[in-house]
């Protein structure tokens, strides 16, 4: 049925049969996923549907009970023990943006982007800082540098934890509601950088509730209920004739707001 | 004049006491703030123990512990070891209760964000946590080592030649005129009040600087 993109690239995501649970309550049930290289998959779905715990799965913040997950060739199976070699390869290949920006209050903004690549790309202190800088600037950002994360803009520090996530050059990143602690005039300042992220070429999986973005920007919808994958597809034909029930409960609700 | 001077005598060593013990005890802190966070029951029951036991009994009583308890056997603690030690253990105790609560002080996100980065678990702690955490611990901190200052006096009890020491020596010697305490007692205000000053005033600065 669907038609397949003339060139097959290879995913950079493959979550396989993904479960997870706290003690009683079931999280994420069998999920399977693949994200082609480039490509933009939102993923959208009530709060408590798994969204984030699935994000954080991939890059293992949290421990899946069972399941596979391959990120840039990097295959993790649950169950079994990461060697920290492996888990640094994934972390490394995955960038992830938080609700929260999680900037570190402590150091100043380039330090804050600097200090990751130090420690992981293991670059000097000179290299970093010029890629630092590079990224700033193209985020707007570079006459912050010296500043403490506090003297900036919620915006402006989201943007800053993209920088920074994107210092270390990723295969993939990782968006956990970049926009839902942001004012919406602020929050477009963030969504106009994601844009250029993905017209880039970057491979990205956003956790979102900017219907705009996931039916604009993003090439696959995901619609995530209850722990699972309930449909899944291209943007504008999920949000216009969503084939699932608890998907057009879902859009009625966020849309009639 | 010679009053100030009798007591003067004894300020080195209230300040060796002192910084001897709040040494000892910051180092020490460190090993049971791990184990009062530790996910093994055993670590966590002992550590949690070894804390209250130290705070449970008040420090006079472990001086005298240390310093004529323990001289029956083979080892024999100075006056000055049994009071830095003494007051060090106790010490300990406070200060990783101090520690523990400016570690939950420091967001989860903190390790969420760090850990996301590929940071190692050294880096985490060394570069992200602990610096937060010391800025979090930094008010409770200099107020626990403005009290041990004043309770270093507790050393001398054991003999230990510090400002009190000093000060019961003259009165006693002079007859027992207690003017020599009021004496003694602007010496402690004169070292603890500026303490306190100094300690404020990093805490506004950093507060200033890196506090959202
Ligand atoms: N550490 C935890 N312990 C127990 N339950 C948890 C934990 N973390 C998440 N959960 C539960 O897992 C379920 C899914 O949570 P998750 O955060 O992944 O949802 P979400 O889709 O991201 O929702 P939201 O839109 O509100 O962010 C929720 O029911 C939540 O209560
Ligand atoms: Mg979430």
């Amino acid at each position: 049925m669907t038609l397949q993109p003339v060139t097959v690239t290879k995913p950079v995501v493959e979550v396989r049969h993904l479960a997870k649970a706290y003690s009683d309550t079931v999280v994420l049930r069998d999920v399977c996923l693949s994200i082609p290289a480039g490509t933009v998959t939102a993923m959208i779905g009530p709060s408590g549907a798994g969204k984030s715990t699935l994000l954080r799965c991939l890059n293992l913040l949290e421990q899946p009970d069972s399941g596979e997950i391959v990120i840039d060739g990097h295959r993790l199976t649950a169950g079994e023990r990461v060697n920290p070699k492996d888990l640094a390869a994934l972390r490394r290949s995955a960038g992830m943006v938080f609700q929260h920006f999680n900037l570190f209050p402590h150091l100043t903004v380039l330090r804050n982007v600097s200090l990751p690549q130090e420690r992981v790309l293991k670059k000097s202190r000179a290299e970093a800082n010029a890629k630092s800088m590079e990224l700033l600037t193209r985020m707007g950002l570079a006459d912050k540098a010296d500043q403490y994360p506090s003297r900036c803009s919620g915006g402006q520090q989201q943007r800053i934890a993209i920088a920074r996530a994107l210092a270390l050059d990723p295969r993939v990143m990782l968006f956990d509601e970049p926009t839902s602690s942001l004012d919406p005039e602020v929050g477009v300042e963030v969504l106009e950088v994601m844009k250029e992220l993905a017209a880039e070429g970057m491979t990205m999986i956003v956790v979102t509730h900017e219907m705009a973005f996931a039916a604009n920007v993003a090439d696959e919808l995901v619609v995530m209920a209850d722990g699972g994958i309930i449909e899944s597809g291209p943007p504008r034909q999920i949000l216009q004739d969503p084939q699932h029930e608890r998907t057009r409960r879902f859009l009625r609700a966020v849309l009639d707001r | 004049m010679d009053m100030l001077l009798a007591i003067l005598i004894g300020l080195p060593m209230t300040i060796l006491v002192t910084v001897l013990a709040l040494l000892i005890g910051s180092v020490l802190a460190l090993p049971l703030v791990a184990g009062l966070r530790s996910h093994n029951r055993f670590v966590w029951l002992l550590c949690r123990g070894l804390v209250d036991l130290l705070r449970g009994i008040p420090p006079v009583v472990w001086l005298f512990i240390l310093y004529y308890g323990i001289s029956v056997g083979v080892i024999r603690l100075t006056s000055l070891q049994a009071g830095v030690l003494g007051l060090g253990l106790v010490a300990a105790a406070y200060l990783a209760e101090i520690y523990r609560g400016a570690l939950t002080a420091v967001h989860a996100g903190q390790w969420e964000a760090s850990s996301a980065l590929g940071l190692d678990r050294a880096t985490i702690w060394a570069r992200i946590i602990a610096p937060q955490a010391w800025r979090a611990a930094i008010p409770a901190y200099t107020t626990f080592a403005i009290g041990l200052l004043k309770d270093s006096s507790i050393a001398s009890t054991i003999g230990v030649a510090e400002i009190v020491f000093m000060s019961n020596h003259y009165a006693r010697q002079s007859g027992g005129s207690i003017t020599v305490y009021f004496v003694a007692a602007a010496v402690y205000i004169v070292l603890s009040v500026p303490l306190g000053m100094l300690s404020r005033k990093i805490d506004i600065r950093m507060r200033k600087t890196v506090t959202r």
